[in-house]
């Protein structure tokens, strides 16, 4: 993406064009012309079954009492005497909760009714490890352990065929909550990396994948496809890049999901796709209100920018992101001014077609569990189910969540 | 030519097969098309290079052309029985791991993290073998210091327990100890992250090294004694009065019977009985006073088990039988098992008290192994594809460029480092697109080997910490040189480097700086010679007179699966090119990196990644 300003404007321009509106119109914020509803129509009705769910990690262990701050319970301010944030720093949502201070984007999505917060998201026996509890969570089986990750396993139920770049995930290794029993998830980081390295004397012989008849080792017919997919996934994804131009500033880091867009913006024939923030990041062990706020700031403008590029692409009704981390964080401050790590969480959906607001049981502050703890009120696994259910309509989903779980009634 | 003609002939049907009969067909040239599901014996009449190859492949990591034919020279009963009863196999030339010497017993007990540390520190005024400093700035750094040196240190010494059995992969004449001690690896999954000491991971792998194809039973009871599964599995907070279920649970549900074959209330009654046990540096010990001898209801049994009794019930149960023969099965043969197969399987283990080589030399020895839906399906894994690269190219010594850790690492695979207690998801799981083309470009590193490499047991990955080196190396104080730098786009510095200079007593950053220096001074570094070949000299030994020659000689050198026609016309296509003639003895003097480049090209096939 270029900064250059008169560049910024001609793109501007170019991508308002695309989406349908005329020139004139579309930057007085006009209707879009007859015909050009006409032609956004004829694009929506093609993309009726084409939703598509983002899954964004947030690893680390986010803070939730510090994103969604419960400002009305004092037992917060006790637990939290030098981190709690004030009242009058906080963006406040209602007569109760306030989101952090660096939360523009996520306060202006909740209050257009965009974003769900759901509350005390957790499990039993909760594992207060990063690597365990997010196992756990990639593979919907707390406590316990799957080969196969939940969002690949809902790959498998929604496309037992396999069919190609169904299920993305941008990573620099592949997330085991995609890792799937039939699909190849397309895996890759820098889009322009996503490439054979090869001297040039050796592309001739490279460039094509023979088509070769029946084969019955299927192994090498699963190679082979992937040959396939990693030729034609692999440039698709940098001409998919290279050709993504969009006005939207997604703030320090964008957390993958510009790519995401530009994919969408490519038709790529995606439905899942998986990103993260990586390494860790929300790990706020030390003195982290500036860090946590800091971290916070860069997720909220991703998502919020994200949310304004759907829009400008025409596919803001097909696509819903859901938010998790592996854990929240421990209810009393600690020693050196920031929380270790904890249970239950919020976790968030966010989309147009969500309905906003508040979902599942609060926890409790007064009533901790051993170690300081939330006592989560929302197994995950219901959120997982409303996403596969409320969202992309599958039904029995049982056997992808290791039990049967009510979702919420979250979408329009 | 005579002798290439001769070679040829005794090359893999496979691969012959491919490069002469139309696709779809070859299979059935290389494998015992009614064999499958068969345990009976693969008959003498039936032995040859091929099936030979397909053993070293699996029982092992595949080898040179020689290994090979010693195997086909010899009846299938004894080529089999040469690879599992590997205690009278000659490997004296196998040196032992030379420990760098980085311990010392002030580290004992190691506690859990940095604020544990200095909390004791705090307390008692000595922590990990190191005083406070009774007054002046900072009393607490030195053991700051040492805690962040042992967090290095292990890692690093871990890095080099992990190139010493690749090497051991590479070089040992009893391959198969090291497939099973890598299955076992897979199996009793750890993680070095969490152990937090390489002499714990090098003494759980050398009992997988001793007692691979031993009794299951000893193993299990081994293993759950070893420190670095304790460690790993929490064993210090199973206690009396507050049993934790995670080490019972795992033993049960992912070590031997498998879910679904026992209650909840199997696995609290069976973690009661482990309590207790615990370690004290690299020991196992039971601490009596906090062990449970009341009396358990384990599996339709009463009784006051210990853990070692919980082991035997549930080495009665047949679902222990069938999970552990099924998954050795899956590693070894293929995914699809048949329930019937595995029904024989199990009875083969249970029948022999548990001994694993038994079943191996049945597996290794039936129909099923060498039919059709067995040859060449398996995906290598990336520790599989790097050490039978390795091994095929004949290499004696693992190249320390590229990194064994780092290329195995970035395919999806690194050793002491498994990604969850359920271990590696194995066959596709194995394969993205994005790391199937890593795949070819690990291929390229070894053939090419990049002038750019920089050693990671040298230099540290993370920029602020050479950035606070470089600080400090210009006199500044350590305040000021442990300021956070500026975060770039997308980072962000880890927690515990945050502004930790708030606390007078100690300065982690400085700390994490003077760890890394310390640590490396201490650990021995990686050799970092890059991989010794001649693919001239191959090609001159062998008498081959021209580029297709070549092309198929390699082929059947580098591949189980031979690719198709098409890819073969095009490999020698390139090669006429690359070397401006077909004549091999025109262009003897100057034909090595064409061969390389033909070699990465043949090692980039999607074929190349087959078994």
């Amino acid at each position: 993406m270029k900064t250059d300003p008169l560049l910024q404007q001609t793109l501007k321009r170019r991508a308002l064009l695309r989406a349908g509106f005329g020139l004139g119109l579309g930057a007085l914020g006009m209707v879009p012309s007859g015909f050009a509803r006409a032609a956004q129509a004829a694009a929506a009705q093609a993309k009726a079954d084409g939703k598509v769910l983002v899954i964004l990690e947030l690893s680390g262990g986010n803070d939730g009492l510090n994103t969604v701050v419960p400002y009305g319970d004092d037992a917060y301010y006790r637990n939290r005497p030098n981190i709690g944030l004030a009242k009058d720093k906080l963006r406040l949502i209602d007569d109760h909760f306030g989101f952090n201070p660096g939360m523009a984007g996520f306060e202006r999505l909740y209050k257009d009714g965009k974003m769900a917060i759901v509350h005390g998201c957790g499990y039993d026996n909760p594992s207060y490890s990063h690597f365990t509890s997010m196992a756990y969570w990639h593979t919907a089986s707390p406590n316990s352990g799957d080969e196969y990750g939940w969002v690949g396993k809902l790959a498998d139920k929604m496309a037992p065929d396999a069919p190609a770049n169904f299920l993305v995930n941008i990573a620099d290794r592949q997330s085991l909550a995609v890792r799937s029993q039939y699909h190849v998830p397309i895996v890759f980081d820098e889009p322009e990396r996503f490439m054979r390295e090869a001297f040039y004397e050796e592309k001739a012989a490279l460039e094509s994948v023979a088509q070769v008849g029946d084969i019955e080792n299927p192994s090498r017919r699963f190679l082979l496809d992937i040959a396939r997919s990693a030729n034609d996934a692999s440039s698709l994804v940098r001409e998919a890049w290279e050709n993504y131009r969009s006005p939207v500033d997604y703030g320090i880091t964008g957390l993958d999901l510009p790519k995401v867009v530009a994919l969408l913006e490519a038709d790529m024939p995606t439905s899942l796709y998986y990103v993260a923030y990586r390494n860790n990041a929300f790990d706020t062990h030390v003195f982290q209100n500036d860090l946590h706020q800091r971290l916070l700031t860069y997720t909220s403008d991703a998502v919020s920018a994200f949310m304004l590029d759907l829009e400008r692409i025409g596919r803001a009704d097909d696509v819903v992101l859901m938010i998790f981390s592996e854990f929240g964080r421990r209810v009393p401050e600690n020693v050196s001014l920031g929380t270790d790590h904890g249970a239950a969480n919020v976790m968030f959906v966010v989309g147009k077609p969500v309905k906003g607001g508040h979902y599942g049981e609060i926890p409790s502050l007064i009533h901790l569990t051993e170690g300081d703890n939330l006592q989560y009120t929302t197994d995950f696994r219901r959120v997982y189910q409303t996403m596969m259910q409320g969202w992309l309509s599958q039904p029995d989903t049982d056997g992808i969540l290791n039990g049967s779980f009510q979702g919420f009634d979250m979408f329009a | 030519m005579a002798r290439f003609a001769q070679k040829l002939a005794a090359l893999s049907l496979v691969t012959l097969a491919a490069l002469t009969n139309t696709p779809g067909t070859w299979a059935q040239a290389a494998g015992l098309d009614a064999g499958r599901d068969q345990l009976a014996p693969v008959a003498n009449s039936e032995w040859n290079y091929a099936r030979a190859a397909h053993l070293l492949e699996r029982a092992g990591f595949g080898g040179t052309p020689e290994q090979i034919e010693a195997l086909a020279a010899m009846t299938p009963a004894a080529a089999v029985r040469s690879l599992v009863y590997y205690q009278y196999t000659d490997n004296r030339h196998l040196a032992p791991f030379v420990h760098s010497g980085i311990h010392d017993p002030g580290l004992e007990p190691f506690p859990p993290s940095r604020p544990a540390t200095t909390e004791l520190a705090k307390a008692t005024g000595e922590a990990l073998g190191i005083k406070v400093k009774p007054e002046g700035n900072r009393p607490l750094q030195p053991v700051v210091n040492k805690f962040f040196y042992w967090l290095r240190a292990s890692v690093l010494e871990t890095d080099r327990v992990a190139y010493w059995w690749a090497e051991r992969m590479v070089n040992t004449n009893a391959p198969l100890q090291e497939k099973m001690a890598l299955f076992w690896h897979g199996h009793f999954a750890v993680n070095e992250s969490k152990v937090r000491d390489y002499r714990k991971l090098l003494n759980e792998l050398t009992l997988f090294h001793e007692m691979g194809t031993g009794s299951f039973r000893d193993l299990m009871v081994a293993v759950a004694q070893d420190p670095a599964m304790l460690s790993f599995l929490d064993a210090g907070v199973n206690v009396k009065g507050a049993a934790n279920e995670n080490f019972a649970r795992e033993i049960m549900e992912l070590f031997t019977m498998g879910v679904g074959n026992y209650s909840e209330k199997d696995i609290r009654e069976a973690a009661r009985a482990f309590t207790g046990w615990n370690y004290v540096d690299v020991n196992f010990v039971v601490n009596e006073q906090e062990h449970d001898d009341g009396v358990k209801e384990f599996l339709g049994r009463s009784g006051n088990f210990d853990g070692v009794q919980i082991i035997d019930i549930i080495m009665e149960q047949d679902a222990t039988a069938e999970h552990i023969a099924g998954k050795l099965y899956r590693f070894f043969v293929r995914e699809d098992l048949n329930p019937a197969l595995q029904g024989q399987l199990a009875a083969i283990l249970r029948d022999a008290d548990y001994e694993i080589a038994p079943l191996l030399e049945a597996i290794f020895l039936s129909q099923d192994f060498y039919s059709n839906a067995s040859m060449g399906t398996q995906i290598k894994s990336p520790v599989q594809l790097a050490v039978s690269t390795y091994r095929k190219l004949g290499l004696t010594q693992v190249p320390g460029v590229p990194d064994f850790n780092q290329a195995t690492g970035a395919l999806g695979q690194s050793l002491f480092r498994l990604p969850t207690v359920a271990g590696w998801a194995s066959g596709r799981s194995w394969i993205t697109p994005g790391l199937l083309l890593e795949r070819g470009n690990f291929a390229r590193d070894v053939l090419f080997p990049d002038i750019n490499f920089i050693p990671p047991d040298r230099f540290n990955g993370s920029a602020e910490i050479r950035s606070v080196a470089d600080r400090i190396r210009q006199g500044m104080d350590i305040t000021s040189a442990t300021q956070p730098s500026v975060v770039g786009a997308g980072q962000v510095m880890a927690e515990s480097n945050m502004l930790a200079d708030r606390d007078e007593d100690f300065n982690t950053r400085y700390g994490s700086f003077r760890g890394w220096q310390m640590a490396i001074e201490r650990v021995i570094p990686i050799p970092r010679q890059t991989a010794q070949m001649n693919l001239s000299a191959m090609v001159m030994d062998e008498h081959l007179g021209n580029t297709t020659q070549v092309v198929d000689y390699f082929i059947a050198r580098f591949m189980s699966v031979a690719p198709d026609l098409e890819t073969r016309a095009k490999l020698i296509a390139f090669l006429d090119e690359d070397l401006g003639t077909s004549a091999i003895d025109i262009a003897q003097s100057y034909m090595e990196d064409s061969l390389r480049l033909l070699l990465h090209l043949v090692m980039s096939q999607p074929e190349y990644q087959l078994s």
